[in-house]
């Protein structure tokens, strides 16, 4: 078992690495040699060209790769869901028309609100407290480390630990047991497929993501000038209000950036519902919707929900966008 | 942290004037308000962040029966190693009963080639995006911004047509392959405004003394980017590894990494249910990532958090 992962790994890495720099050191050759060669009278003419053409040889096959993958799958997507299903018969919007007037799916809709609404804000929150706390203890980056443990774990894992958390049996589940530590006899079922229970789901995406949160906006915290802290002490402000009135707002832009990102996460988190409420109709979300359709073979309708997902993801992703080419400008 | 205390005695002490009294800042009442403020909200920062991850280490080294006996929250009676031994060779998956080494190795096969072929073309990428400035740069920019953040639902279906027309739909191959793809655009961006971060001085030098393309990448820019490159690294092993969605749909159960197979143990429905086992099973597909956590500390940190759109 052993010997044949580590040939075929090895196997793998030398076909693809030095196929590529084979195509790469080839495509140079040529270009220096046959196409535009520094030789003859058009020699600095040719250099020129050399120089225009080289980068594009280069990133080639990145563009073909991402093409290919990316590009024309969305649109092929987008041109499924118009013709596929239910669409082969009927106008070109029938997948979507039924979509929207199935029950399920108006209330995964709901639920992704739900979510895009509770996690990021909890998780920027608890993140933003996480880091004003820990910068003022001396044990500040030992919590820190601890709190963000969780996004090494895989989504999945951290919903099993936390369907252990919320397992009904007193002997088992945690919550259950604490409650035993009150005094409580039975276990009580959490999970059962209540609209509600969405936030006990939700809590594990927080549990995950405030360890970024908090990372991202302790940086952010230290670049506060001392100054403006000190002028707010001497003017008798209390810990709460230089937090919030001074420190707060000059961190605003990276709290909005940590926000944005987190809802990104949240439109195509899939992981955690299917691991820990799959069977409840009420705690669908999109993805999970999409993927039954995907998995019972219903392209139309998987597609449709699919180009739902983005256009979703599209105001905050563009605007997303505009931030970073701000930024490396 | 100043506080009036500091400063007056600071001020205080410009003057040359003898000091009596007592001197420095204010002592403060242990149980203050704020301090128990701050140890109240870290007592719930505990139970919510650690308990969890401290209750599933302690089950996964109890036996059956004690855990049977409740008391979920008291360490081991008997340390034993049998549920991690059972979550890695004999758990049990629909017909397979080799438990998760199976899925490991998948991961493994899945994880190194990926993580090697997205770097390479990545920082090949970047370098060329950052330091060799073309007509047209501007838009592969934009669709590789556009193709870090997109929901990877929208690819799902059609990649599974490519991936069946080029016949390596169900095959590790195939799962490298979209991996290495979706993996590139962020990890493009990283080593490209890494570059850009370099003094330009160094490379106009190096065009100045004649070396090319080839020459400035290897002996000036990637000297310079070993920890860049630690971070890359970090961001796919990580993301690779942890890696749930693709697994499901791309792949085989001969070929399920192991977030696959242990989600599968973990909700198996026949047999009874063995909570140590699942426990010890979660840890294990943990364990790569931890360990690089461990390891690599700060440089996690700074890979999680540029890779934190990946999901």
């Amino acid at each position: 078992m052993f010997d044949s992962v580590i040939v075929s790994g090895i196997a793998t890495i030398i076909i693809g690495v030095g196929g590529m720099f084979a195509y790469f050191w080839l495509s140079n050759l040529f270009l220096d040699k046959v196409l535009f060669p520094p030789t003859g009278k058009d020699i600095g003419r040719n250099i020129n060209r050399a120089n225009m053409v080289r980068p594009w040889l280069f990133l080639f096959p990145a563009i073909f790769a991402l093409g290919l993958y990316l590009v024309v799958p969305v649109f092929y997507s987008a041109w499924l869901s118009f013709t596929s299903g239910v669409a082969a018969e009927g106008s070109w919007y029938r997948n979507y028309s039924e979509i929207f007037q199935n029950e399920t799916f108006r209330v995964s809709l709901l639920n992704n609100l739900l979510w895009v609404l509770v996690v990021p804000a909890a998780s920027t929150f608890f993140g933003l407290v996480a880091a004003q706390l820990t910068d003022k203890l001396s044990w500040g980056n030992f919590a820190k480390s601890l709190i963000f443990m969780p996004m090494a774990i895989s989504f999945v894992g951290a919903s099993l630990i936390w369907s252990f958390v919320y397992h009904p049996d007193i002997e088992i589940g945690v919550i259950n047991a604490i409650r035993g530590l009150f005094g409580a006899e039975e276990g009580v079922t959490l999970i059962d497929g209540q609209i509600v229970d969405s936030f006990l789901l939700m809590v594990v995406l927080i549990w995950i993501q405030t360890g970024f949160a908090m990372v991202i906006l302790s940086a952010a915290l230290r670049g506060v000038p001392e100054e403006t802290i000190e002028a707010a002490i001497i003017d008798g402000a209390n810990p709460f209000q230089i937090f919030f009135r001074i420190k707060v707002p000059q961190i605003i832009g990276t709290i909005v950036v940590v926000w944005t990102t987190i809802t990104i996460l949240v439109l195509k988190v899939y992981d955690i519902v299917a691991a820990m409420g799959n069977q409840y109709r009420n705690l669908e979300i999109l993805p999970t919707q999409m993927m039954q359709y995907f998995d019972s073979g219903n392209y139309g309708f998987a597609t449709a929900i699919s180009v739902v997902i983005m256009i979703l993801v599209l105001p905050v992703m563009v605007w997303n966008i505009r931030q970073a080419r701000a930024e490396t400008r | 942290m100043a506080n009036p205390a500091t400063i007056s005695t600071a001020v205080a002490g410009a003057d040359t004037l003898p000091l009596d009294g007592p001197q420095g800042p204010r002592p403060r009442p242990r149980l203050s308000r704020r301090n128990i403020f701050i140890y109240g909200t870290m007592l719930v920062v505990a139970v919510y962040y650690l308990l969890p991850l401290y209750v599933m280490i302690v089950t996964s080294l109890k036996g059956m029966p004690e855990i049977r006996l409740g008391n979920i929250f008291s360490p081991p009676m008997e340390i034993t190693f049998e549920p991690w031994v059972k979550a890695w060779a004999e758990a049990c998956t629909g017909l397979n009963c080799d438990g998760l080494s199976r899925g490991f190795w998948n991961s493994v096969k899945i994880t190194v080639p990926s993580v090697f072929l997205s770097i390479a073309v990545a920082s090949v990428n970047g370098y060329a995006l950052s330091n060799w400035k073309f007509k047209g740069a501007d838009i592969f920019f934009t669709i590789l911004i556009f193709g870090a953040f997109i929901p990877y639902q929208v690819m799902l279906y059609p990649i599974v047509i490519i991936l069946r027309e080029i016949g390596l739909y169900g095959s590790l191959g195939g799962l490298v392959i979209v991996h290495v793809i979706f993996g590139m655009p962020i990890v493009t961006l990283l080593f490209r405004n890494y570059f850009a971060s370099l003094p330009e001085e160094l490379f106009k030098a190096a065009r100045v003394d004649g070396a090319g393309f080839w020459q400035i990448y290897f002996q000036i820019m990637l000297p310079m980017s070993l920890p860049i490159f630690v971070v890359a690294m970090i961001i796919q092993v990580t993301g690779i590894w942890n890696d749930f969605l693709f697994g499901v749909v791309y792949t085989k159960p001969d070929t399920y990494p192991m977030t696959v197979q242990l989600n599968n143990i973990v909700n198996s429905v026949q047999g009874v249910k063995e909570y140590n086992v699942n426990m010890a099973a979660t840890i294990l597909t943990g364990l790569v990532p931890l360990v690089i956590y461990f390891v690599s500390g700060k440089l996690f940190v700074r890979g999680i958090a540029a890779g934190a759109v990946k999901g």
